[in-house]
């Protein structure tokens, strides 16, 4: 199965990087919204909890246009048959789940320098911040991954994506910037509780949709 | 030669309120062959992508079998072979990394020569998909459907796309993979229709 994955893998990247569309809008989104936000604030350096807001809406943004997209297209470009045909839903799974988490994680990785350059949001923490982006990023593409699933059998796919992914995105953003925050501050002493929960979230997802993912493929 | 059966009972779809066919029934075994036959909008992809597993039915049951041991999602491509309309290889990947992407044993390599050989598309190998015609897209989709060697064949449209001598090879393909095999297309071309020794016929009847 790992040689499988690892063709899927190799197969999902090359699609991506030949066609460039969504690598291509996410790192404009990422590199664009950075600077002008920079510009916006005119040198100022913010108070570390819209620091913190901004950086994650950063990330976020940069990254969604990517992730849902990696089922969608399959959809778009009629070869989710061909896919079903010639795979098995579990390694489907987790080949687009690697594809996004590396996705998401790169983003994240230049976001993070350009962010705390253009922004002077020198994280005091530099562990717990460094962990926070990593363990944020992961639940992100986690839940994305199986919504992307999901919406792309559905025939109104922005509004349902928008929707459902709603309640699933809010706590992890909730958990990621409160503790981003916490690693931006001087005085602050950031716990590991949170940071624990973004693992046991994603761990969760994970889970519960490897389990589901079956009867949602082949729907 | 494996011991093979498909076997549908009071198959039945329905797109919302709209019942496309009921109540289709049939038996194969191994060194069959069928037809499915009807005009446009009367199921015959549907049938066919409900015979292979990859739709549900809204009643009915379809048994598929090889040597007693059922055929599942889980090992769909190591026993059968489908293409259709539906089916695109991937537009921004050569044709050699379509191929590499659906191979399931080292076995294959040798065949996978063999069928870009045998349907003149060797030598576009290395090409990206995208540049392809459409004949020459379908004779891509073809040789996936024969990559690993399936003893189930399921066949949608073949022959569209295909020039005259791409069908001859296309239909003497078929002749010499019925033997031992179970072969169903979903075709109205009468030459594709030809090929077949059974023939299940969709439309008004059937609704």
């Amino acid at each position: 199965m790992e040689n499988r994955i690892y063709k899927h893998l190799k197969k999902d990247i090359l699609v991506e990087f030949r066609n460039r569309s969504a690598v291509n809008i996410s790192f404009a989104f990422a590199g664009i919204t950075t600077i002008a936000v920079s510009l916006a604030s005119g040198g100022i350096r913010l108070d570390a909890n819209i620091q913190s807001i901004l950086f994650w809406i950063i990330i976020f943004f940069s990254g969604m246009s990517g992730l849902a997209h990696t089922f969608i297209r399959e959809e778009e470009e009629r070869t989710a048959l061909f896919l079903a045909i010639h795979s098995i839903p579990e390694e489907v799974y987790i080949s687009k789940l690697l594809f996004n988490l590396v996705f998401f994680i790169f983003i994240a990785l230049v976001v993070s320098p350009l962010y705390i350059f253009f922004m002077h949001a020198i994280p005091v923490h530099f562990t717990h911040f460094c962990l926070t982006v990593l363990f944020g990023s992961i639940a992100i593409a986690s839940v994305s991954t199986i919504l992307g699933a999901i919406v792309s059998k559905a025939e109104n796919r922005g509004t349902l994506f928008t929707v459902i992914s709603f309640p699933l995105m809010l706590p992890v953003l909730w958990i990621a910037i409160m503790n981003t925050t916490a690693s931006l501050e001087p005085g602050a002493a950031p716990g590991f509780q949170s940071i624990l929960f973004l693992l046991a979230f994603s761990g969760v997802i994970i889970s519960a949709s490897y389990l589901s993912f079956k009867f949602i493929w082949m729907e | 030669m494996d011991n093979l059966l498909i076997h549908a009972e009071n198959v039945s779809a329905r797109f919302g309120n709209v019942t496309v066919f009921k109540n289709i029934s049939f038996r194969l075994e191994t060194g069959s062959s069928m037809a499915i036959t009807g005009p446009n909008g009367s199921g015959k992809s549907t049938l066919l992508q409900i015979v292979a597993g990859l739709q549900r039915t809204v009643s009915g049951t379809v048994t598929r079998r090889v040597n007693d041991a059922e055929i599942t999602v889980e090992n769909f491509s190591a026993h059968a072979g489908y293409t259709g309309p539906l089916v695109n290889p991937y537009d921004m990947l050569t044709a050699a990394e379509n191929l590499a992407f659906t191979i399931k044993d080292s076995a294959a390599k040798e065949r996978v020569i063999h069928l870009l050989d045998y349907f003149d598309l060797y030598k576009e190998r290395n090409k990206i998909v995208k540049h392809f015609s459409s004949g020459m897209k379908q004779r891509l989709k073809l040789i996936h459907a024969f990559i690993n060697d399936p003893v189930i064949i399921m066949l949608d449209e073949p022959g569209s796309n295909l020039d005259s001598t791409g069908k001859d090879k296309l239909f003497a393909k078929i002749e010499e993979l019925k033997a031992g095999r179970i072969v169903i297309i979903a075709s109205n071309e009468q030459d594709e229709i030809n090929l077949c020794g059974e023939r299940v016929e969709l439309g008004k009847q059937n609704i």
